[in-house]
């Protein structure tokens, strides 16, 4: 238990550090993201992703970890992306930044925390009406790309390469200007 | 824009995927998959239970998470800590209101907070019926090849990507 809280503050320390160094609290730098002028965040997230997916694999080749994959459900994982979308868009924060950004000294951020904090409670509060309702019906468990593919490497394979183009397409697409200096 | 001869404060995107990918990685190891917006309802469940116990007991969604003597409020706690570390040894401070917001809306705080204040109420409300945010959803599902991360992180791009262009309209076009 306690061991647990230390590892998860210097987890959360580290995290919150790297994410204010490369400019994802700043919600400019995440506005000009969303408008396709600055590659870096999207570039950094999905680089990130695609070296830890390989790290998984050999973390798990070697017996450590702990896995906990998140079912799909069709309808509420759906709204719930574009709901959330819109939020991303309007205020250039999600729900790790922002406590970054507010530890930054961030106003804007601190209520957006509070408003983080009412909306968790708002879904709590009706938890037990909205999941039946929209998780549910349209939930198609546990699925992974392993399902689709047979193995796990070659499933990670794909999500390396295809996760490459996708970052290569962004470095193509997204303003061209060095846009690192921007605050 | 800064002048040239001035070395960027920022991190490069590669060498910060890398320290980023570290981090998931001890995560992974030393505890699970990581995520963020399990630490509101930790952070709520730790505060409510004081004064209505009963009512966090009876409601499904305070009973599946912890509460604030766990991983998860450590870490969004930790976070908020990087932060301020990350922020006192930075060269840029930060700015009360971010500029293209600024350019957009004009100085008004009220205007500006109002705005963070629903958008932080949507995205927790949107991340707890799916589970899991840009941290806990796209970014550790997707390490896991889970589909939810996979397709929760295309929507929530694409929203986004749609949702700025009409925030911030005109100005798009002037920023480039």
């Amino acid at each position: 238990m306690t061991s647990e809280i230390w590892l998860g503050l210097l987890s959360g320390i580290a995290f919150g550090f790297v994410i204010q160094r490369v400019g994802a609290t700043n919600a400019n730098k995440m506005a000009r993201a969303h408008l396709m002028i600055d590659a870096d965040i999207p570039r950094f997230m999905l680089m990130a992703v695609a070296i830890s997916a390989v790290g998984l694999l050999g973390l798990q080749a070697s017996g450590v970890g702990r896995i906990l994959i998140i079912p799909t459900s069709l309808m509420a994982t759906g709204i719930a992306g574009a709901l959330f979308g819109i939020g991303w868009g309007l205020c250039g924060y999600c729900p790790g930044t922002i406590w970054a950004a507010a530890g930054e000294g961030r106003m804007d951020a601190v209520f957006a925390l509070l408003g983080g904090l009412a909306g968790t409670a708002a879904f709590a509060h009706l938890h037990e009406n909205l999941i039946p309702l929209l998780y549910g019906p349209t939930n198609v468990g546990q699925i992974t790309l392993t399902d689709w593919v047979g193995r796990k490497p070659l499933a990670v394979a794909i999500l390396a390469g295809v996760f490459s183009i996708c970052i290569w397409a962004i470095s193509m697409i997204w303003g061209r200007k060095k846009s690192a200096v921007h605050q | 824009m800064q002048k040239k001869d001035i070395p960027p404060p920022y991190w490069k995107w590669i060498p910060a995927a890398f320290a980023l990918a570290g981090i998931i990685l001890f995560i992974f190891a030393t505890f699970g998959p990581p995520a963020s917006s399990s630490g509101f309802v930790s952070t709520l469940k730790g505060v409510i239970q004081t004064v209505s116990p009963a009512y966090v007991e009876t409601k499904e969604h305070y009973s599946m998470l912890p509460d604030t003597g766990s991983w998860v409020f450590a870490f969004v706690l930790g976070m908020a800590l990087g932060g301020f570390f990350a922020a006192r040894t930075f060269s840029i401070p930060v700015r009360e209101i971010p500029e293209i917001w600024e350019k957009r809306f004009g100085k008004s705080k009220f205007k500006r907070y109002t705005a963070t204040f629903f958008g932080g109420f949507i995205i927790l409300f949107a991340s707890r019926l799916a589970g899991g945010c840009t941290l806990g959803l796209f970014i550790s599902g997707s390490t896991q090849l889970a589909v939810s991360g996979l397709y929760f992180g295309g929507l929530i791009f694409a929203f986004a990507m749609l949702t700025a262009r009409i925030v911030y309209g005109s100005i798009a076009k002037e920023e480039k």
